[in-house]
């Protein structure tokens, strides 16, 4: 029996409209199926103590940092009282409340910039570019350069503050400051004045690289100008082992 | 009746695929940022670098400790807590930069075509393998110091030009910060890379001799 041809019609349309969801569904689960088997056996065996090790000490740091501040609170406490007693003290405890806030010990607050960094969200790239559209400890270090250039006088990084021994540290994708782990988006408060501060960033021979990936491959990066900033005091250790005053 | 079986798998697939969009979606997003996706020698690093900086701590409290105890002690025997605060005021005077420091640490002679950017990221690694001061050629790196380009490839430490050959000298653990810079795959090991009519000299150092911090020059 051969079929009407009215008949016939809806049915070859009915299967068009099913193949392009149904490859378009084949090429994802491709896609997806492949990411995951990149990761390898040794991954799959050794990440989960890993990652539970890396947590707890991140855990312990900030258990640590908090002991550490309120020892230093004690201490100065102690110190304070005692500056009431004689001249010397007094004398004393003024050097050390310069040092301290030269050495970034004290919170801070005041007018500035806020820069905002970022990997690029929800855009497709292809691999070659991925390396392009997040963040790395480089533009981290760049934006920090340009902000003590700009005349900052207190920075911090998703609030730990940048002090002489700060660095920005990169294994695989991870990035750590001041020994502490982080994930973007990260956001850079810097108190200074704010046109210098905003004359630096938007100086066109600065960050060109960040900028260039902005407009391309949509890295977030933002400068904007920000009233009030508080920066808070140092929480790390004054790592002086080896380094001996002349 | 085949209209609606059709419209069935059609909404289905839809479903899926709907799905499908969105954990890919999601698995790029956190493709970047996760620590389920580092490697374990990743991993690894990043738990070494965790714990020296817990280690740290824990030696920092336990020197607080002892001055918090000794400072109660100078209080209440009508001392004062003069030499805790002579201690603090050393520590602080060194860590800000603001006092000459020697030491053992490393010196890295650089000589021939580098830049800016370079060498602030060498002070970042530098720091980032426990270098406690820098200086570069006779300029002491700064809590607030920032690398600038110069006429002539010469490049600007807080505004003060320094001419090539460059030495950056680090005050820290020698054996620690000489691998740290000179290890496989290391900062030195890339910038033989790039800069590769460049020579790079790291050489561990007994006791160096640093300069105190310098006003910026704007």
């Amino acid at each position: 029996m051969i079929a009407p041809a009215a008949a016939r019609q809806p049915r070859l349309h009915h299967s068009l409209v099913l193949l392009v969801p149904a490859v378009l569904f084949g090429l994802l689960v491709t896609l997806q199926w492949r990411t995951q088997t990149e990761r390898s056996e040794l991954t799959v065996r050794y990440n989960t103590p890993l990652i539970d090790a890396a947590n707890a000490l991140q855990n312990e740091q900030n258990d640590l940092k908090s002991q550490l501040a309120v020892l230093r609170a004690r201490l100065d406490e102690i110190q304070r009282n005692a500056s009431t007693q004689s001249g010397a003290a007094k004398e004393l405890q003024t050097r050390l409340d310069e040092l301290k806030a030269s050495a970034g010990l004290t919170p801070l607050s005041g007018d500035g910039v806020m820069v905002q960094l970022d990997d690029a969200r929800n855009v497709s790239v292809t691999s070659r570019d991925v390396d392009k559209s997040i963040c790395h400890a480089t533009d981290l270090t760049d934006i920090i350069n340009t902000a003590w250039k700009g005349g900052a006088t207190a920075m911090a990084v998703n609030d730990e503050r940048v002090v002489s021994s700060s660095s920005v540290y990169c294994v695989g994708s991870t990035i750590m400051v001041n020994g502490t782990l982080m994930s973007p988006p990260f956001n850079i408060a810097a108190i200074g004045s704010q046109n210098a501060l905003l004359g630096a960033f938007d100086d066109p021979q600065q960050l060109q690289d960040i900028k260039q990936r902005r407009d391309v491959q949509g890295l977030g990066f933002h400068v904007t100008r920000a009233g009030a900033i508080h920066v808070p005091a140092y929480s790390g250790s004054l790592n002086v082992r080896y380094a001996v005053p002349r | 009746m085949r209209t609606n079986s059709g419209a069935i798998w059609a909404a289905i697939i839809a479903l899926f695929l709907g799905v499908a969009v969105v954990t890919q979606f999601r698995s790029q997003d956190v493709y970047s940022r996760s620590l389920n996706l580092e490697t374990p020698s990743s991993l690894t690093t990043l738990i070494a670098n965790l714990s020296e900086t817990n280690n740290e701590l824990r030696n920092e409290i336990s020197d607080l400790r002892r001055d918090v105890a000794n400072a109660q002690d100078s209080v209440s025997s009508g001392r004062g807590s003069l030499t805790e605060g002579e201690r603090q005021i050393a520590q602080l005077r060194v860590f800000s930069a603001q006092s000459a420091v020697g030491g053992p640490g490393v010196a890295i002679k650089i000589d021939g075509a580098f830049d800016e950017r370079a060498l602030s990221d060498l002070v970042n690694e530098l720091r980032n393998a426990g270098a406690e001061a820098i200086a570069v050629n006779e300029v002491r790196v700064g809590p607030h110091s920032y690398f600038t380009g110069a006429a002539d490839r010469a490049i600007a430490v807080d505004g003060h030009q320094l001419r090539g050959p460059w030495t950056v000298r680090a005050v820290g653990a020698p054996d620690v910060v000489y691998v740290a810079m000179t290890r496989i795959g290391g900062i030195i090991g890339q910038f033989e890379l790039i800069y590769r009519n460049t020579r790079f000299a790291v050489s561990k150092e007994t006791a160096l001799d640093l300069p105190a911090l310098v006003a910026a020059s704007r």
